[in-house]
């Protein structure tokens, strides 16, 4: 049995490589069938703000690739609820279906996985 | 870098034979790239390159195996969305092979 | 299962320190590095939150002393006592 993995997102979108290369990640490891989760937290949830144009800062578009991810088998997408709280997102108007956890509920995800990186 | 020759035009392929520019493509070019592989296309090749197509559109980023047997699954029903049938008509490497056909971006999580 | 966190960067321009002290669950440790052993500057606004973790919280050594910081809550580890370290966790979180 492959190890899990949970891949902890914290960067925004479109200011550096970082939502790129966790996304990454969570494509090549679920195109080999791993055992994935993503979970978005701090900046990261800005991720998935619906309505983004990223073409207008001639960037590839993120929001549209992070949709491949039940594709790519990796179908347990969660979000820190004080994270999007902290920033004004509502839990309810994201581009992404993902679970939103509370602070308890990060403890208790982290704790379930063989593996965590955070990037 | 080489040229495909298709209609009078000029169609740069990259050094693994798939469209510089997506744009480039149309049903002529899709024949034109299947001759290059030996693939003479089917109704049954086509759907797939539509799906593909679509598949793009939708996520901006062309599929590994996994995905593209689920998406085909999942529009077409579980008879064609199988590695079997997928891996017959394109040779064995569906993922690489359909998205060159369909004018995608070579698959970055393929082997 | 325990998690031993890692984390490198300063707490005073990044959130990092912050958002894993938040979800820091009963059994996990922490391991500071870098410029994240600023934290435990006595005087700062972040190390009486972090003594209160006792003995689940470390620092590299050659960090803090090549900053000055000494008379730490945290327990000062070398590479290998690092190496050890994650070791005693079921899984390590780097920070990055």
């Amino acid at each position: 049995m492959a190890k899990s993995l949970l891949i902890i997102s914290r960067q925004a979108p479109w200011s550096g490589p970082s939502a790129r290369e966790a996304l990454d990640i969570a494509l090549a490891g679920g195109a080999f069938d791993l055992p994935l989760g993503m979970l978005f937290l701090d900046d990261g949830v800005f991720q998935l703000a619906p309505n983004q144009q990223p073409a207008l800062l001639q960037q590839k578009n993120l929001a549209a690739n992070l949709q491949a991810l039940p594709m790519f088998g990796v179908e347990d997408l969660f979000v820190a609820a004080s994270s999007l709280a902290e920033r004004g997102l509502d839990p309810d108007g994201l581009g992404l279906p993902v679970q939103v956890l509370d602070d308890a509920g990060l403890t208790a995800l982290i704790d379930r996985f063989d593996q965590v990186v955070t990037l | 870098m080489s040229i495909l020759h298709v209609n009078g035009r000029d169609i740069a392929l990259d050094k693994d034979g798939y469209l510089v520019e997506l744009g480039d493509w149309s049903e002529d070019v899709a024949r034109a790239l299947a001759e290059r592989e030996s693939i003479e296309l089917s109704a049954d090749h086509w759907e797939v390159l539509e799906l593909l197509r679509q598949f793009y559109q939708e996520f901006e980023l062309s599929p590994a195996t996994r995905p593209l047997i689920k998406y085909t699954a999942l529009k077409l029903g579980a008879d064609k969305g199988n590695s079997l049938h997928l891996n017959r008509l394109f040779n064995g490497t569906p993922a690489k092979l359909a998205a060159k056909l369909a004018g995608l971006p070579k698959p970055t999580n393929c082997i | 299962m325990s998690t031993l966190h890692v984390i490198s960067r300063s707490p005073f321009g990044d959130n990092r320190l912050a958002s894993c002290l938040r979800l820091l669950g009963p059994h996990d440790g922490l391991l500071l590095c870098g410029d994240a052993v600023y934290a435990l500057n006595p005087g700062s606004v972040t190390v009486a939150g972090l003594n209160t973790l006792g003995p689940r919280l470390y620092a590299l050594a050659e960090d803090l002393e090549a900053r000055a910081i000494s008379d730490t809550g945290a327990t000062a580890v070398d590479y290998p006592a690092f190496v050890e370290l994650s070791l005693n966790y079921d899984k390590v979180n780097s920070w990055l």
